[in-house]
């Protein structure tokens, strides 16, 4: 850790967020912003079968209307462009923006059409005919693999994408030797993040220069380069603007189909062309669906409460086509064992393909179920001896004097101490007095329980399961960046290479080149160069910008501060070791001194003056790699992220047993993410992270009937939690630096949302564990509990 | 998503009357909610065009009905399917005329559908209300017209 051994300045402190100011007062700049001559507007017609061949599409009418331009099908589409890229080796799995020749799930685009306005494409797409032949579909996941399902792509032959079995470690050994062991298993529904902004893209071609401008509501590693490949053009012809604000994403910003059909029809038709969804299209055929997972898992155990080892498979229905979701089986791999210090893990990731909405990244990327089963199974360890559900989760913490602590999956733990976390919540809530509050409640007659919940939010986001689950992809960086200006006039601008969704990245960035250039953080300009002209960036997933674009921005600052510094010491005549740098200025050990004016002067003015060698002007560049990252995996085993925040939930729920409505009463979550660089932002993404986690545990479910239609598209069926719902939430933070990082932060995008879920479903197992019943499927809705109860409280009445 | 429906209905004309009354395009065209048209294309045998609306989705429908397995005056099955960019649905429902002693007719009908497409996505919640609302227009249409008509006890 390369922290200052001087108190922070900047970092930490409670400054406001710089973005917030143009986003309260509703000035962002959105996709829907841009409004460029000339454009045109694009509808979409979408299957109404999970599965149906395509006989033939009747555009005529649709041409024949009013404004309408063109009519795409998926045949067209698939003629000039090459299908979306998959990271999977499952090149007979093709996807392409419009289905060609069958649509494979409900809601999946069948045509475009393009006219003058949103309402006239949209009238046209009515009169679009689409003689279907529909075919057997299957949206079961345990079905898809049965041999006689039908096959979602029959071309591929079967509809399992990925089946891998990891061993890391004795497992059978371990099994063997301890003293108990049980089984169970549960179910994470398929939910997601939904933003308030669809996706959105405007795309335009100029045909003179040769250039396809893009601005989206983006936020997706590799982006441009997948428009390029799918378009079939340099990648320096396509220039994607990234001062577009975007409004909320969590990993479903992905828009590369949207993206290519509208840069495929804004070349074709030689004008700009916008596709912004509406709200249907987005729940149903945006990329709004996230992890759909089962979990069987067995765990070994001894009597004093100490988990051994642990074996889980992971079938997640991924949906009509790759997408990104196997990934989301492999992330986790790099926090298998929570906390804990589980010697050995077998792990089955399968990746199974049925006629649903195809599954993207969400928030986690697949961490948040994975930590709902391990917490799952720590309290059944608990509830299996008897014993308390905190003292079993002490009994297996890491210590704190353990670290870097290496998990059998091959992932070094940079640092944490689950005990003190867990101790501070305990005492702010004060769990003896919950407890007795909790069998107060009993006494009243309502149900009552408590939650827990302890987990990492691993950070940093590298790709290490890319080559871990496809040995074909070899990558082992994803780089961050930032480049630092001081202009003739000694004000400072910097890059950053990425749109945002929220996150306060211009906060991050000014924050640390204030800290480490020791400037007002205010006067520091952030700007974001569109992709041409920018430096490598994997944009802002798996919990990384603090990490990334803030090691980056720092190590930029580092080599800015020793050209001041060498400018500085030429003048003063003595050797650059010996100045010291402080507040824009260079002093020397006799305590002369040259300010920042002058300092910029020389550099941008007064060659004359430079030290011998030195370039003119004043700027920095860093590109950084992912700390720890860049091997190769070996025997199933990989560093996945570097960082590893923790957090411990702990709540206590009441539900009316008729009503079966549960009610929070009390929350606090325990937070470690290492040095924070603003205390807003972390507190902003740990509140919403609950919020979201309520919602995947209580209310939100993409839910499909046997016939395979969406049921939840809109949000009459999709339910958010509201302020109804969401409880106040107080957070007790606590900070273990990271030694891998530059101030010793780690990431929070994901906190709250990685062990809300598990601790929300404990504690209503909790209240509910004397009558027998258990509920192990997200989410757990209301009427499952008064219906469950009900069933319940009935036999124990006739018995 | 699957729809039930079933009931019954009494009339005061006579089951021939009811029946003829049901055989007649041109009635059901008056009689079907939201009907625009309908042509034959064979004996027994008819394409429609329909304007819909099921909460917040609207739209056209084009669809095809069928009668079967006819026993006149009295049991016939209709299929029924049809499809519009806002959904698609199909389903075989079959009906009874019984006599009553009082000269009337009752007519007994049940069957089963399916919905799919945005109409079942968005509409799912309020789809049976729905139906069973628009059948009650069809039999209000009906009760309607045979009262109109000509020789029809009034």
């Amino acid at each position: 850790m390369n922290a200052p051994s001087k108190p922070f300045r900047f970092v930490s402190s409670n400054r406001r967020v710089r973005e917030d100011r143009r986003f309260v007062a509703g000035k962002g700049r959105y996709v829907a912003d841009i409004v460029l001559p000339d454009m045109l507007h694009v509808a979409l017609v979408a299957s109404q079968y999970p599965a149906a061949r395509i006989v033939s599409i009747d555009s005529s009418q649709a041409l024949a209307a009013d404004g309408v331009h063109a009519v795409l099908t998926g045949e067209d589409l698939a003629a000039a462009t090459d299908p979306l890229m998959n990271g999977l080796d499952t090149p007979r799995v093709k996807r392409y923006p419009l289905a060609v020749d069958q649509a494979r799930y409900s809601g999946e685009w069948v045509a475009a059409v393009v006219a003058d306005s949103r309402a006239l494409a949209e009238d046209a797409a009515e009169l679009v005919r689409v003689d279907y032949d529909p075919v057997a579909h299957v949206v079961d996941v345990e079905e898809a693999m049965g041999s006689g399902s039908p096959l979602v792509h029959p071309a591929h032959g079967t509809n399992v994408l990925l089946d891998k079995t990891f061993n890391w470690g004795e497992v059978d050994r371990h099994f063997s030797e301890a003293a108990h062991q049980l089984d169970f298993r549960v179910t994470w529904g398929r939910n997601s993040t939904v933003p308030i902004e669809t996706f959105g893209v405007v795309a335009q071609w100029d045909p003179w220069a040769e250039m396809l401008d893009v601005w989206a509501s983006i936020q997706m590693p590799k982006y441009s380069d997948q428009i390029a490949r799918a378009l079939r053009i340099p990648l320096n012809k396509v220039r994607v603007h990234q001062d577009v604000d975007v409004g909320g994403s969590y990993g479903v910003k992905r828009g590369i189909k949207h993206t290519v059909l509208a840069a495929h029809l804004a070349r074709t038709l030689g004008r700009p062309v916008r596709l912004i969804e509406d709200r249907l299209e987005n729940m149903r055929a945006g990329d709004a669906h996230g992890p759909e997972r089962i979990f069987d898992v067995s765990v070994a155990y001894e009597t004093d409460g100490r988990i051994r080892s642990m074996k889980m498979r992971a079938t997640d229905n991924v949906g009509a086509y790759a997408g990104r979701a196997p990934f989301q089986l492999g992330k986790p791999i790099g926090a298998i064992v929570g906390p804990y210090r589980i010697e050995s893990v077998r792990y089955q990731a399968r990746s199974v393909m049925t006629n649903k909405t195809v599954q993207e990244a969400v928030r986690g990327f697949g961490q948040s179920p994975t930590n709902y089963a391990i917490e799952t199974a720590v309290d059944k360890v608990a509830a299996a001896l008897g014993m308390d559900r905190l003292e079993v989760r002490r009994r297996n913490f890491i210590e704190s004097d353990q670290f870097p602590y290496l998990i059998p999956s091959g992932t070094r733990y940079d640092s944490g101490d689950y005990h003190t976390v867990a101790r501070k919540v305990v005492d702010a809530i004060d769990y003896k007095a919950l407890i007795e509050e909790r069998d107060r409640l009993r006494g009243e007659g309502l149900l009552a329980g408590i939650g827990i919940a302890s987990c990492l939010e691993p950070s940093g986001g590298n790709s290490s399961f890319e080559p871990l689950l496809n040995e074909k992809n070899e990558t082992t960086t994803w780089m961050d960046s930032c480049r630092i200006n001081v202009d003739g006039l000694g004000y400072v601008t910097a890059t950053i290479h990425t749109t945002s969704a929220g996150q306060g990245h211009e906060t991050l960035t000014s924050t640390v080149l204030g800290e480490v250039l020791e400037i007002d953080p205010e006067r520091i300009q952030i700007v974001r160069p569109d992709t041409l002209s920018s430096l490598p960036s994997n944009s802002p997933v798996g919990s990384r910008m603090a990490i990334m674009l803030g090691g980056a921005a720092f190590k930029a600052a580092e080599k800015l501060k020793q050209q001041l510094v060498a400018i500085g010491a030429h003048r003063l005549g003595c050797e650059a070791d010996d100045a010291r740098y402080e507040a824009g200025a260079v002093i020397a050990p006799d305590g002369k001194r040259i300010e920042w004016a002058e300092l910029v002067n020389i550099a941008h003015r007064r060659y004359h003056d430079l030290p011998p060698g030195m370039t003119p002007g004043l700027e920095a560049t860093h590109i950084m790699q992912v700390p720890t990252g860049g091997k190769l995996p070996e025997d199933g085993r990989v560093q996945m992220y570097p960082c590893h925040s923790f957090e411990f939930h702990m709540l206590l729920v009441a539900i009316d047993p008729v009503l079966g409505k549960p009610e929070i009463r009390r929350y606090v979550i325990g937070h470690d993410c290492g040095t924070v660089i603003n205390p807003h932002i972390v507190k902003g993404m740990t509140l919403g992270g609950i919020a979201h986690g309520l919602g995947a545990a209580l209310l939100e479910e993409f839910a499909y009937d046997a016939e395979g239609q969406l049921l939840a598209q809109s949000f009459m069926d999709y339910l958010l939690p509201s302020s109804h719902e969401v409880p106040h939430v107080e957070i007790v933070h606590h900070c273990t630096p990271s030694p891998f990082t530059v101030f010793g932060q780690k990431g929070s995008g994901e906190s709250g949302y990685l062990g809300a879920p598990a601790a929300i479903s404990g504690a209503i197992n909790d209240a509910v564990r004397h009558l027998g019943i258990g509920f192990h499927s997200l989410p757990i809705r209301i009427s499952a509990i008064g219906d469950t109860v009900a069933e319940a409280s009935d036999t124990l009445k006739k018995d | 998503m699957k729809l039930d429906i079933g009931g019954n209905e009494t009339f005061s004309i006579s089951r021939q009357k009811l029946w003829e009354a049901l055989n007649d395009p041109d009635v059901l065209t008056r009689c079907i909610p939201g009907c625009k048209a309908m042509t034959e294309t064979a004996p027994d045998a008819y394409r429609v065009e329909m304007q819909l609306r099921v909460a917040a989705v609207g739209g056209s429908f084009e669809g095809a009905i069928a009668l079967k397995d006819k026993e006149p005056p009295s049991v016939c099955t209709i299929s029924v399917s049809g499809q519009g960019t806002l959904g698609n649905g199909k389903g075989d429902a079959r009906f009874e005329i019984v006599e009553l002693e009082d000269g009337g007719s009752r007519l007994d009908y049940s069957g089963v559908g399916e919905v799919g497409g945005l109409v079942a996505g968005v509409g799912q919640r309020i789809l049976g209300s729905v139906s069973r609302n628009l059948i009650g227009r069809f039999f209000t249409g009906l009760r309607k017209e045979l009262e109109a008509a000509p020789g029809g006890k009034a």
